[in-house]
């Protein structure tokens, strides 16, 4: 119990003496503490509560055992390489990559046409928008067995579970760029004699991009998030069927662990990914400040 | 079972019962001492003491109780004809998948003839209603309710496929085990009691019935017309002869191995305790059912 102590202590520590250093240091140096810490505490909390069992046995003898609820950080490691090296870890990064990445493309194939069209015809916004903002707060777990029920357990009901998550932000955050976009843009481009799709082309559609894309950033979030809901039932691949598959078992929550250690650094590189997106010229066009 | 402990008990010990929508849950109560015992199926009990969580399994809890349903209007007459298709099983871990392995053996098919794939058990009815299976193997009420929904067959019943089959065993926690003997021996001779009273000769029909329309109310919210389907015929499910049996253990046991489910064969005496069962008296049917539902609903 000393050990997770003292790497307690040291993180603290060396993440106050490390806000003396330049920033770019901070940023590495930072985070690493914060994790450092949190490993700590999450290993305190396994060793605090293990118990102890004590079996008399046939001939008299008691027998003592420390017996582990929950698994240490250190009984983890074993999970992720056994992982690593059997190949699985690639192998269902990549399927639910594939099926998020169907379900977001598909979701923004569908929901960035609907939300301009919404955005920019009101009585469109009115037909579609009380059905969008009713059918968001529903969470793709309940719509678990509908697509049971319609694509049966294989890629499909995955990628529809993962295509609710991220359409309905989509929709929503397309809708709300082409709103507000400032009417004074409208006008002059109308002033230039643009109107219609040309206008729609030229002026709405790039006025409207950054805030768009901010929104596909929030929807490839979801739709990772929804990974395990989605991989939960349908199929038996995928870093979310990891999850599944593992509590499944007798004791292996070590393999729990890992698979979500695995889902939250995936997201990471997602999401560090689209940002690089954001910085583009063309989507900064919009009523973003240049730089 | 546990009202009927709890009824019979002459030291007013109450069992509580609890009941949980799936494995996992209920394993992992067990495994952080929420619960103290519990029904499962039998080679995840085995798993859990190969992966070095201090329970044991102590008695069973039915016979048979399982069947094999393909769709109604499916052509496979037999288990043969199920090669190339696609069958749903609870779990790896359960006696329905090593069945399979011990059927495709016996038949003479390769290991991998048949697909399985793992389904909660819930939507393997409404699963083969959508014909993404051929059909699935899994303890009742989810044969019947295929079968009373008009778009499945019962293709075998377990006691023409593994005689005595074993599904859900009694789990006791060894702490409760080593601290709480009588405690345990009480809850077996209910069971064993409640058992007997299911399965009694000159009432079997009557008893099940009435503790079909119990049950269904109380604890699970099923269609009492459900379990009564179920538990109405004699061939579905018996609850006697509760005593787990080394050598079907043992079958088990190779047969785990052998698939891969456990990954190191163990002893008996390591994963079963089969003491309370020695020290009990012959079970017999002895009180009135229904109790009243003051104990039983938790």
């Amino acid at each position: 119990m000393i050990a997770p102590v003292v790497v307690l202590v040291l993180a603290v520590l060396v993440g106050v003496w490390a806000t003396r250093f330049s920033q770019r240091a901070q940023a590495l140096l930072l985070p690493s503490c914060t994790a450092l810490a949190l490993l700590a505490a999450w290993h305190m909390y396994s060793v605090a509560t293990e118990y102890e069992l004590r079996s008399t046995q046939a001939d008299g003898a008691v027998e003592t055992r420390l017996i582990r609820i929950f698994p240490t950080p250190w009984d983890t490691l074993p999970a992720m390489v056994e992982l690593a090296s059997d190949g699985r870890l690639a192998r269902y990064a990549m399927a639910s990559l594939f099926r998020v990445l169907s379900g977001f493309a598909l979701a923004a194939f569908i929901g960035i046409p609907l939300g301009l069209w919404a955005g920019w015809r009101r009585s469109v916004f009115l037909a579609i928008n009380p059905l969008v903002q009713g059918l968001r707060p529903i969470s793709p777990l309940a719509w678990i067995p509908i697509a049971v029920l319609s694509f049966g357990i294989q890629d499909e009901a995955a990628i529809f579970i993962i295509f609710l998550g991220a359409f309905f932000p989509i929709v929503t955050g397309t809708m709300t760029a082409v709103q507000s976009i400032p009417l004074v843009y409208v006008r002059s481009a109308q002033n230039f004699g643009l109107s219609g799709f040309e206008l729609f082309r030229r002026v709405v559609f790039p006025a409207a991009l950054p805030q768009i894309v901010t929104s596909l950033r929030i929807a490839l979030g979801v739709g990772w998030l929804v990974v395990v809901a989605a991989e939960m039932n349908a199929v038996n691949s995928g870093l979310g069927f990891l999850v599944i598959d593992a509590r499944n078992m007798g004791n292996r929550y070590d393999l729990v662990v890992a698979a979500m250690i695995a889902i939250g650094l995936i997201g990471i590189g997602l999401d560090w990914t689209v940002r690089r997106l954001e910085r583009l010229d063309e989507v900064r066009w919009g009523f973003r400040n240049q730089q | 079972m546990t009202s009927w402990a709890t009824e019979n008990s002459t030291s007013g010990t109450v069992f509580q019962a609890q009941r949980f929508g799936d494995f996992p849950t209920m394993k992992e109560a067990l495994i952080a001492r929420k619960i103290d015992a519990t029904f499962m199926i039998a080679p995840l009990a085995m798993k859990l003491v190969a992966d070095g969580v201090p329970v044991k399994i102590v008695y069973l809890g039915h016979r048979d109780g399982s069947a094999l349903t393909v769709a109604k209007d499916s052509s496979v007459r037999e288990f043969k004809d199920l090669a190339g298709k696609r069958v749903a099983i609870p779990s790896r871990f359960s006696n329905q998948h090593l069945l399979m392995k011990r059927m495709l053996k016996e038949r003479g098919m390769a290991p991998d003839a048949i697909e399985l794939v793992e389904m909660a058990p819930p939507d393997m009815a409404s699963a083969l209603a959508a014909r993404s299976i051929e059909g699935y193997i899994v303890g009742e009420p989810h044969n019947a309710k295929a079968e009373i929904g008009g778009y499945g067959r019962i293709l075998h019943f377990m006691k023409d496929l593994w005689p005595d089959f074993i599904s859900c065993v009694l789990v006791v926690r060894q702490e409760i085990i080593d601290q709480h003997r009588p405690l345990v021996q009480e809850l077996v001779q209910g069971i064993a009691d409640s058992g007997a009273w299911l399965d009694d000769p000159e009432a079997s029909l009557d008893h099940r019935k009435r503790a079909a329309e119990v049950v269904g109310k109380l604890f699970y919210n099923q269609d009492p017309k459900l379990l009564e389907h179920v538990l109405l015929n004699a061939d579905r499910v018996s609850y006697s002869r509760l005593v787990p049996p080394k050598d079907t253990f043992e079958e088990i046991m190779d047969l785990a191995v052998e698939t891969g489910v456990i990954a190191r064969r163990m002893r008996f005496e390591e994963y079963c305790d089969t003491s309370f069962s020695r020290a009990m008296r012959e079970p017999r049917p002895l009180i009135a059912f229904p109790p009243p539902p003051v104990s039983a609903a938790k």
